[in-house]
Formats: structure tokens, C-alpha cells, sequence
């Protein structure tokens, strides 16, 4: 114990006097305050809109069920009363929204919630004419990422760890302190481990200090997620630092080592995943300008044809079952009826172009994430991103969640549309309300597969250092 | 002199052939330039088929829509697919993060729907391996790698001091090192040029992109001036540092400064200083210049009384239904030209941000100088944002020009008060051409650029300066 206070005084001092060592430790920590800010000010402004369309809805439904209460005198009255009551009207006028809010940790991991929209307006209308949309973004500040304090952790921490340890061994024999150190009691390897392990704790101190700052600026204390974060940065940070035993291990040159971790670095952070990446695309094509075609606005051929519109009607009816009298009241109504008829089948007719759309999305991330093991840069963004659901899984359940919160939308009109029936005030306490289907089981599964899956190979490289330290020679 | 810094030049040579962990890494540079090259020609193939396969189907829908009232055609509408251009294989630019087909209806200017990068995983964030990559962040690298200790070891091993003492000055010294790697990179960009503008000459199909050769002439100036730069600066500090090993961790920080740190801060900080509206906000008030006026007395209902006033004594009658032209048409029509005034009006205050937010990073180029190579090599690759918003413009006014054909037809060949008993057919649909997109002129976009251009020369000239002048030798 005596040695190991010794050895990490040594080592603090040397940090103290080294001004770049110092600056460097600096510079990290404001980049990670400035990441916590950066990350806390796009998540607001997600809030805000949130809010905002919130406020919107409710407002609209609140006057809407205020208009079965006013005496319907004026013109813009009675036009209200018809959109509250009348469900020829309302199927498509009545605006709800589909939201997918913010976890209370997704500003230390934004991932895809600046590139997929977290909130949709639906009407009763066609889904496909309202799914396809995309929420203002500049282009190049896509390309670019987020600065969130994820990004600290998985891209410069490493840096970090490289900077502080790639000379521990090298620079001792460069120095020529090498055989005053052979001469000691203790072996080279339980010094080295030790001034490893001072490096250790500063390095992950600073990373769960940042991460703590990120966790007190969050408003909700979601106690799973914040020892899940932690868990991931000590597993990633610990692989580094396995990685560095290991180079060092090999005993090469202090500039050697240095280049041989910052290709490291470069081959985790950058070459693999934008080699993966192009694979994906070349390997599983995806083509969406066949899909371009269902959002089209479409209507009946000929609008004006009242059998063509009853037809429409009765093919309609043919798979609601649940609507058996509406085949007698076709009479009233009827263009209405018609025109959400055909809405209703012009999305059945979709469906299986879209779902096929969405499953080779499915095949391509699913394909992409079998290599997920083999990089710990990417293993570990993917599970900070499961853990505060900013991934892309996330999102690819909220369309399946729109999916059946717009057929509940359409049933709730529709059906009172069909049957002739009067949209009532007490019907507003039954709205369909949007919920978003998460399969928790899976994801904490991937969560815990990913962290496995460094931690394996995290132990690995440190047992293959461990037995390389006293086989290799300077 | 002359003489000397070719003897140097070839030394260096020699030199570097004899390690064979270069040559490992030079044989990755070329691998990875290879595989980039080949992947981005595979999936400019099978986007080129996928759009245009797709475009000649809506335009054969459009055409073959049968009889209808035009305002119902222009409804149905047609779409426009973003054609891939053929220097996307060398630099994929933003093609992945800006949407790929538009939807073209009256009244509503859709958004651009499907972001390939949508398609993705969380690994997209992590970027994709293009040949702009490879030259513009893994190439410094091996420069970096190459010449770190090219000056330090030369006073370590004191071959520097018997240099000077034998005559040999400092400058020519640092010029032949300088020589020697440019050499190498040169050797690794010409033939890759060469490749490029083959591949370019043999793809003639591509017809997006009518000034290929003087884009990637152009391209080839921009990373020789930004690669010869990086070299010279690391020679430059190799000669300055006490040791190998510092000059190894200055460069390895200033790469990563200014190729990683930088970049994304700026972009960031550019986004934090001009945030964008959300869609929902941007809509709304578009949606309410169109009902309320963009001034006052303009709200929609006293444009259209305005509008039917002046019809009305124009033609000298009393009643629309007297007018030679449909009415419905026209005002159709107005409604359309007062959306597409507000319209412009907003996207041109959106644009302005985007520009704002991107001028932060532009302006950085002066430190990063991998900011302003970056854009301009998206530029000259026509995969910027300047070049999907020339895109974005013409999809547009292909728009605006089918909205108006249609209810110019209607107003002209239908009576007012009538709607389905008007129908138009295919001779109408003909009347309006397939969309066809070619980029603008390279030319044209320079002055987008003039930062990035006068960034990247003011590092070319810098790096002129900090060559040594031939009467200094004392750094040794």
C-alpha cells in the first residue's frame, strides 16, 4: 500500500509540473462542460416544441368540446359544432400527435433524435401522406454530429488515456531510469500496473465527474439508466486502458507505441465503422423511391360518380365486419363515406410496400450490428444510445406505435361516420391516445449483450498483456 | 542548391523505402482509397438505376393519369428524385443527409422526405469511408507518420551538424524532405486523379454534371495545395521540436484538433448561436402570412374581393359567370402566387440561417484548414449544400411552372361554377416537360466559398514562410 501512495504521489507531482499534461486534462473537462450544455440546449428545444404542439392540441380539443355548449349563432360557431360533432368533418380535421419524448438522459447521448422526427401530426387521412416527414435540420451540422458529452467519452477520453500512458514503460528506458527500476524488489509489471491504475482513476474520476454533472442537470432521476451509463463508461474506458497495457506490453519505442495507439484510435473511431458503413450500403441497398409513390395525395377517379363511390364503400365494408349496418346506409353521407373509404384502402393497398421499406431497414441494422462486438467505440455509442433511447430501434418502434395509433384515430371517425352517428361531447372523453410500444426486455438485453461483449473483450487483451509483459524484451 | 535538395530529395527516398512499416501504411492509404473509390462507384450504379427507373415511372403516371379536372391533376402531381452526380463515388459530400425525392402538389411545397442516413444505424455517426476521407484525414496521418521525426532524428543521430558543416544549408535541407514527401503523395494522387477523371470520360451517361473535368481539375488543386501544406507544416515542426516524440504529439494534437475537435465544435457552436425553428413553427408561419398577409390589408379574403374588383372592371362586366375565363382559375392562380411570394420569403430567412450557422464553421477554416478542404472538396464533388439548394430551387420552379399550366387551363378552357364537368387530358399532361437537373457551372459557386478558398491559400502561404531562409543555420 505504502508502494502504491509512493508511486501515485510520483505520478501527481509529474502531472502537476507537466503544463501540457495539465492543459490537456483542462481542455477536456470545458470540452465535456460545453458537450453537457451543447447536449441539455438541443434537448430543451425538443421540450419546447413538444410543449408547444401539447398546447396546441389540447387548446383545439378544449374548443371543439366547448362548441356542443355555445348557442351555434354565428357562422364560425356552427362551422366549429360541425368539426366537433360531425365526423365527416373531423376524421379529417381533428389534429392529434404522436410524440416521442425525451428520455431524462438523451442530452448526454442525442444519437438519431436530431435525424429522425420525434413528433407527428395525425389526421384520419391517409398515414402514409402524413409518415414521411422530416423535421428542419442543416444538412451539414448532420454530417458534422453532435458535440454531447458522449462524444467526449467515446472519442477523446481514449485520446486521454493514449496521452497519459503510451510512454509509462518506453520513456523510463528512453530515460535511462529502466535498470535503477530492475534493481527494486517489486517487478517492473506491479509498477507499471500501479502508475496504470493512478492513471486509471484520474481518467475515469474525470469521466463519471462529467457524467455526474450530466445526471444533476437532468431533471428525472432514472436511477437503471444512470448506473447503466456508468457501467458503459467504465467498461469502455477500462477496454483503453487494456489496450494501452497491451501496447505497452510489446515494449516498443515511446514514438512507436504513440503511433501504433493513434492508429488504434483511428481504426476503431473512424476506418471500421465508415468501412461498415459503406459495406451496409453497397451490400443492402435501400430504395426508397419506389415508397416516394404512396404518399401521393390520391382521391376517387371520378369524384363525381355516386355508384363508383358506393362501390368504393362496399369494398371498404367487405374487411370491417365490425360494421355490418353501414352496408344500409350508404345513401347518406356517401362522398364522405367514400372518400375515407378510399383512404382506408389506398393504405391497405400500401401496407406491404412499406413494411417491406422498413424491414430491409431492419436487415441492413441488424446486419451492420453483428460486427457491433468486434468494435467497442461503436458497441459502447450504441448502448449509451439504448440506454437514454435516443438509438435508432427507438424510433423504428414509434412508427409501428404511429402505425396503430392511426388506425385508432380512423376507426374513432370513421366507424361513427359509417353508422350514421353524431360525434357527442361525452365521446371526448374516449380520444384515441397515442402510446408508445417499447419491447424493454429486448433492449435491456442488447444493453447488457453490449456491455458483455467489451467487458469479454476488455478482459481478454488485459490477460494477453498480462502474460506478454515479462515474455517480450526491450 | 539545386543539386543538393535533389540529393536530399532521393536520401529521403531511399530512406523511406528501406521501412517497411511505411510501406505497410502507404499500402493501406492505397487500399482504403481503392475500396472507397470502388463502394462509392457501386452505390452511385444502384442509386442511378434506382432514380431513374423511378422517374421514368412517375412521369409515365403523370402522363397516363387519364381525364381529369386539372386542379385534381395538379393534386396528383408528380415527384422529382435527387439524381446521384458521378463525383458522389469520390466525395458523398451531404447526399447522405439530405432528403432524396419531393412530392409536387398544388398548394403545398412538400419538404424533401427520405434522409438515406434515416436508413442507417446509430454507426452512421461515426461517417462513411469516401475517397475525400481517406485524403483529407487519413493521408495527413501517414504524412504525419512519415515525417515526425524526419529533422529530430537527424540532430539525434547528429547527421544535421555534419550536414551544415559540410556547406549543406538548413533551407535545403528542409526543402529536398519537403521534395521527398510531396513526391509520395504526389504518387498517390495523380494516378488516383487520372482514375477519376477515366471513370468520369467513361461514365458519359451521367449527364448531372456537364463541367466533370474542370471539377476534378479543381479538385486536384484543392488537395495538393491542402496535402502540401500538411507536409511542409510537419516537416516545419519535426525541424522545430527538441525530439521526435514531441513533434509526434504536437502533430497527432494538431490532427486531431483541427480534423475532429474543431469541426464538430464549430458546426455546434454555429447551431447554438442560430437555432432553427422546429417544422411545426416554420409551417405555422408560413400558414399565417397566407391567411393574414405578409402586410396589412392583405389577408386572404381581400386579396381574392381585390382580385375579383379588378376582373370585373377589367372585362367591363358585372358578375364572374360574364367573364371570358373561368374565375375559379385565376384566383386558383393568385393563391398560388401570394403562397409562393411567403413562401420565398421564409425559406429565404431559413436559408440565410443555414448559411449563418455554416459560415461558423467556414470561418474556422483559418485554424482547421481540413474545414475549408472539406467544403470545398463537397462543392466541387456538386455534393453540398449550395448544390442540393440549386436542386431544391429547380424542383421548385418545375412546381410552380405545373401548378400555373393547370390553372391557366382551367381558367382558360373552363366555365366558373363548373368543376367536374371540365376534364383535360393528356395533350395538357403533355404540355409539361420531364424534369431535367444539371448542376450549375463550377464557376458559379465560388463565391460561396471565397472563405474556404481564401483560407486554404492563406495556409499554402504561411507554409511558403516558415520555409527557412537559406542564411539561417543556427537551428541546429
Amino acid at each position: 500500500m505504502k508502494l502504491i501512495l509512493l508511486l501515485w504521489q510520483r505520478e501527481g507531482i509529474s502531472i502537476i509540473r507537466n503544463t501540457f499534461q495539465m492543459v490537456m486534462l483542462a481542455t477536456i473537462f470545458l470540452l465535456g462542460m460545453y458537450a453537457i450544455y451543447y447536449g441539455h440546449s438541443k434537448i430543451m428545444e425538443q421540450h419546447k416544441t413538444i410543449k408547444n404542439v401539447e398546447h396546441i392540441e389540447k387548446n383545439k380539443f378544449e374548443h371543439y368540446k366547448n362548441s356542443f355548449n355555445s348557442d351555434h349563432t354565428s357562422v364560425k360557431e356552427k362551422q366549429l359544432f360541425d368539426i366537433a360533432s360531425n365526423p365527416a368533418y373531423a376524421w379529417y380535421r381533428h389534429e392529434y400527435h404522436a410524440i416521442l419524448p425525451p428520455h431524462g438522459l438523451s442530452h448526454m447521448s442525442l444519437g438519431q433524435r436530431d435525424i429522425e422526427p420525434y413528433y407527428y401530426k395525425l389526421t384520419g387521412t391517409s398515414l402514409y401522406y402524413q409518415l414521411f416527414q422530416s423535421e428542419l435540420a442543416n444538412p451539414l451540422k448532420l454530417y458534422v454530429g453532435n458535440f454531447d458529452i458522449s462524444f467526449v467519452l467515446i472519442y477523446l477520453f481514449p485520446l486521454l488515456i493514449i496521452a497519459f500512458t503510451y510512454g509509462l514503460y518506453a520513456e523510463e528506458k528512453e530515460n535511462g531510469m529502466l535498470p535503477l527500476l530492475r534493481l527494486q524488489t517489486i517487478g517492473l509489471r506491479k509498477i507499471l500496473l500501479i502508475r496504470i491504475a493512478f492513471y486509471y482513476a484520474l481518467i475515469v474520476g474525470l469521466g463519471i465527474l462529467l457524467s455526474s454533472i450530466g445526471f444533476f442537470v437532468s431533471s428525472e432521476g432514472d436511477i437503471l439508466a444512470v448506473s447503466l451509463w456508468i457501467l458503459a463508461v467504465l467498461c469502455y474506458l477500462s477496454f483503453w486502458f487494456a489496450l494501452m497495457f497491451f501496447l505497452i506490453s510489446l515494449k516498443k519505442n515511446s514514438s512507436l507505441t504513440a503511433i501504433s495507439a493513434a492508429s488504434l484510435w483511428l481504426l476503431f473511431l473512424i476506418v471500421l465503422p465508415a468501412v461498415l458503413n459503406v459495406y451496409a450500403n453497397i451490400v443492402y441497398p435501400i430504395d426508397n423511391t419506389s415508397l416516394a409513390d404512396v404518399t401521393r395525395r390520391r382521391s376517387l377517379e371520378n369524384e363525381e360518380d355516386l355508384e363508383e363511390a358506393k362501390a368504393v364503400i362496399l369494398e371498404y365494408l367487405q374487411s370491417r365486419n365490425d360494421l355490418k349496418e353501414a352496408d344500409s346506409l350508404l345513401h347518406i353521407n356517401t362522398m364522405a363515406k367514400a372518400y375515407a373509404a378510399f383512404t382506408a384502402l389506398n393504405d391497405d393497398h400500401h401496407r406491404k410496400e412499406v413494411s417491406d421499406y422498413f424491414t430491409q431497414i431492419r436487415l441492413r441494422q441488424k446486419k451492420i450490428s453483428l460486427f457491433r462486438w468486434a468494435n467497442p467505440a461503436v458497441n459502447t455509442q450504441g448502448v449509451l444510445n439504448e440506454i437514454v433511447e435516443s438509438d435508432s430501434e427507438i424510433f423504428q418502434s414509434f412508427y409501428q406505435s404511429i402505425e396503430s395509433f392511426h388506425k385508432d384515430i380512423t376507426h374513432f371517425y370513421v366507424d361513427k361516420l359509417f353508422l350514421n352517428k353524431e360525434i357527442t361531447s361525452k365521446d371526448y372523453e374516449t380520444l384515441p391516445k397515442f402510446n408508445l410500444k417499447i419491447d424493454s426486455q429486448d433492449r435491456h438485453r442488447k444493453i447488457k449483450n453490449g456491455l458483455i461483449e467489451v467487458i469479454v473483450t476488455t478482459f481478454l487483451l488485459f490477460g494477453l498483456s498480462w502474460l506478454l509483459f515479462n515474455k517480450t524484451t526491450f | 542548391m539545386k543539386r543538393q535538395v535533389f540529393l536530399i530529395a532521393g536520401k529521403e527516398l531511399k530512406g523511406m523505402a528501406r521501412q517497411n512499416a511505411l510501406k505497410i501504411l502507404f499500402a493501406i492509404i492505397i487500399i482504403l482509397l481503392g475500396f472507397a473509390l470502388y463502394a462509392g462507384h457501386i452505390a452511385y450504379k444502384q442509386q442511378k438505376v434506382m432514380v431513374e427507373t423511378a422517374q421514368k415511372e412517375r412521369r409515365a403516371e403523370w402522363l397516363d393519369q387519364g381525364n381529369k379536372h386539372p386542379h385534381i391533376a395538379a393534386h396528383y402531381g408528380t415527384y422529382v428524385f435527387k439524381p446521384k452526380t458521378l463525383l458522389s463515388l469520390f466525395d458523398f459530400g451531404l447526399d447522405t443527409y439530405t432528403g432524396t425525392s419531393v412530392y409536387l402538389e398544388a398548394h403545398y411545397p412538400h419538404e424533401f422526405m427520405f434522409r438515406p442516413v434515416q436508413g442507417y444505424g446509430n454507426m452512421i455517426r461515426f461517417g462513411e469511408l469516401s475517397a475525400a476521407l481517406v485524403l483529407q484525414l487519413l493521408l495527413p496521418l501517414l504524412i504525419i507518420f512519415i515525417t515526425f521525426q524526419t529533422f529530430t532524428k537527424e540532430k539525434e543521430t547528429g547527421t544535421l551538424k555534419l550536414l551544415v558543416s559540410q556547406g549543406v544549408s538548413i533551407r535545403s535541407i528542409y526543402l529536398g524532405k519537403v521534395l521527398a514527401y510531396s513526391l509520395i503523395v504526389f504518387s498517390i494522387m495523380v494516378p488516383f486523379f487520372t482514375g477519376l477523371y477515366i471513370v468520369g470520360v467513361i461514365e458519359k451517361t451521367s449527364a448531372v454534371i456537364n463541367d466533370m473535368g474542370l471539377r476534378i481539375l479543381l479538385l486536384f488543386c484543392v488537395y495538393v495545395g491542402y496535402l502540401w501544406a500538411f507536409t511542409n507544416f510537419s516537416v516545419w515542426i519535426s525541424l522545430k521540436s527538441s525530439s521526435a516524440r514531441n513533434a509526434l504529439l504536437t502533430l497527432l494534437i494538431f490532427w486531431i484538433a483541427t480534423g475532429i475537435i474543431i469541426p464538430k465544435t464549430s458546426a455546434n457552436l454555429g447551431e447554438t448561436l442560430q437555432p432553427l425553428p422546429s417544422m411545426k413553427t416554420y409551417k405555422e408561419g408560413i400558414q399565417h402570412d397566407i391567411e393574414n398577409g405578409m402586410n396589412t390589408n392583405e389577408t386572404k379574403e381581400k386579396r381574392m374581393a381585390r382580385l375579383k374588383e379588378d376582373y370585373l372592371q377589367q372585362y367591363g362586366v358585372d358578375s364572374l359567370n360574364q367573364l371570358p375565363l373561368n374565375f375559379g382559375g385565376i384566383q386558383m392562380q393568385e393563391g398560388e402566387e401570394y403562397a409562393n411570394k411567403v413562401h420565398d420569403f421564409h425559406d429565404a430567412a431559413l436559408y440565410k440561417k443555414f448559411e449563418r450557422q455554416n459560415k461558423a464553421g467556414s470561418l474556422m477554416g483559418f485554424v482547421a484548414p481540413y474545414i475549408a478542404v472539406r467544403n470545398l472538396s463537397m462543392a466541387f464533388a456538386a455534393t453540398d449544400w449550395y448544390s442540393f439548394n440549386d436542386f431544391q430551387e429547380k424542383t421548385n420552379t418545375y412546381r410552380r411552372h405545373l401548378i400555373r399550366t393547370m390553372n391557366n387551363d382551367m381558367a382558360k378552357n373552363s366555365r366558373y361554377g363548373e368543376f367536374y364537368e371540365y376534364k383535360a387530358g393528356r395533350n395538357l399532361w403533355e404540355t409539361i416537360s420531364d424534369f431535367k437537373y444539371l448542376t450549375p457551372k463550377v464557376t458559379m459557386i465560388f463565391k460561396y466559398y471565397w472563405m474556404e478558398l481564401a483560407s486554404l491559400s492563406f495556409w499554402v502561404l504561411i507554409m511558403f514562410i516558415l520555409i527557412p531562409s537559406s542564411s539561417k543555420n543556427k537551428l541546429i
